[in-house]
């Protein structure tokens, strides 16, 4: 596929996601995120696999929450670059502050056994532990089990509106949880 | 997490957030009561005709078109991707007018009186009221663009300061009975100069993300 109709194909993806297809909007993430790795791995090979993977997940977590600051007349792809550009620039500064000053750290990242699965990253659960027990029950639910929004209202005793919120304030909280831990 | 479970958690979450100018209302609200309390304490000046003059006009209309530059280049830093265009340029072509009127005046004024038009007799309160009437304006802003994706915290905080600055000194320059260039065109800039500096610190403290 060349570049014009890639950026096309985001580019849509991206209007209809904000339409509210949310299936558009998967589409959208999964084609971008080998971009983001490919960023974040030239970069930070000495991270590993699963170091550049949360930085990965970081930026992505970024654009969800900040989606809204692309206007939709707009291409995708200039947006996106800032966006990954700040974002894995400011995940690179905070990792090296943190690596020079808390030792603690370093030390866990050493004893922690090498994972598999290139695409598991760490960070993200630390900061899923850190959310209060429902919250990170919604995330995982969804993220890992697949449940649907009905089928998280059903199991926990919600409407489908209370666990939208809950989701969307959860996201948010990780992302706030990262910023703090992380720098 | 696996990334891919990231993605089916993110994009279960149809609810984008809000637009950064949706905040606009908030800050000219505040911007309103900011000046309502100010004008209801103090006074607008007892001869509103002579802010027309020549001289004086432009210390109403100056800070009122930087004010609003630097809204609008506040409210780009907030977008990603949104080049800030012919803004900044724009907006330091105010302080540039100022100080050719501040010019123009003092080759038409007589040396010996310059000092005295320079300082004038309310400098102080000039140089407290502009960055305080500044103050509620810029937290709502800063609010307002809590909500978007700055690249630069600190320099959407400076459009921020100068924004509410620029407004506030607007709502001053209608109270105020210094009418001299020279007197303006010095501290309504330095007040101004203020609010943008604590744009520029509280911008680089809260606008992270």
């Amino acid at each position: 596929m060349n570049r014009q109709t890639a950026d096309q194909d985001w580019d849509a993806l991206m209007r209809a996601a904000m339409a509210g297809d949310a299936r558009a909007y998967a589409r959208f993430l999964h084609a971008v995120t080998p971009v983001l790795r490919g960023v974040v791995r030239a970069r930070g090979a000495a991270l590993g696999a699963a170091g550049c993977e949360d930085i990965v997940q970081e930026v992505l977590l970024a654009i969800h929450l900040k989606r809204h600051t692309w206007r939709t007349k707009d291409p995708i792809r200039p947006w996106l670059y800032a966006i990954t550009r700040h974002k894995v620039t400011d995940a690179f500064r905070a990792r090296g502050a943190r690596l020079t000053v808390r030792v603690e750290d370093f030390a866990d990242i050493l004893v922690a056994p090498p994972d598999p699965d290139p695409t598991e990253a760490r960070d993200i659960d630390r900061m899923i532990a850190l959310l209060d027990p429902r919250a990170a029950d919604i995330v995982r639910g969804i993220g890992q089990n697949g449940d649907t929004i009905a089928q998280t209202g059903l199991r926990l005793g919600l409407t489908e509106g209370a666990v939208r919120v809950a989701l969307h304030r959860a996201l948010k909280r990780l992302a706030d949880l990262r910023e703090r831990h992380m720098t | 997490m696996k990334t891919e479970d990231l993605i089916a958690a993110l994009s279960a979450d149809a609810t984008p957030g809000a637009a950064p100018e949706g905040g606009l209302p908030w800050m000219l609200a505040a911007l309103a009561l900011a000046g309502g309390v100010f004008y209801a304490a103090f006074g607008l000046r007892a001869d509103p005709m002579a802010a027309l003059a020549p001289f004086t006009l432009p210390k109403t209309l100056l800070p009122l078109a930087l004010g609003a530059l630097a809204l609008a280049l506040a409210f780009r830093a907030a977008r990603p991707g949104q080049s800030a265009g012919p803004l900044p340029a724009l907006m330091l072509a105010v302080p540039a007018v100022a100080a050719a009127t501040a010019l123009l005046r003092l080759v038409q004024t007589d040396p010996a009186g310059w000092a005295m038009q320079a300082t004038g007799k309310t400098m102080v309160p000039c140089l407290v009221t502009i960055p305080l009437l500044a103050l509620l304006p810029l937290a709502a802003l800063l609010g307002a663009l809590r909500r978007g994706a700055p690249l630069s915290p600190a320099r959407a905080g400076l459009a921020a300061g100068l924004a509410a600055g620029g407004l506030a000194a607007t709502l001053y320059s209608l109270h105020c009975t210094e009418d001299s260039p020279l007197f303006w065109a010095l501290w309504y800039s330095t007040g101004i100069a203020i609010s943008g500096a604590l744009g520029a610190v509280a911008g680089h403290r809260v606008l992270r993300w």
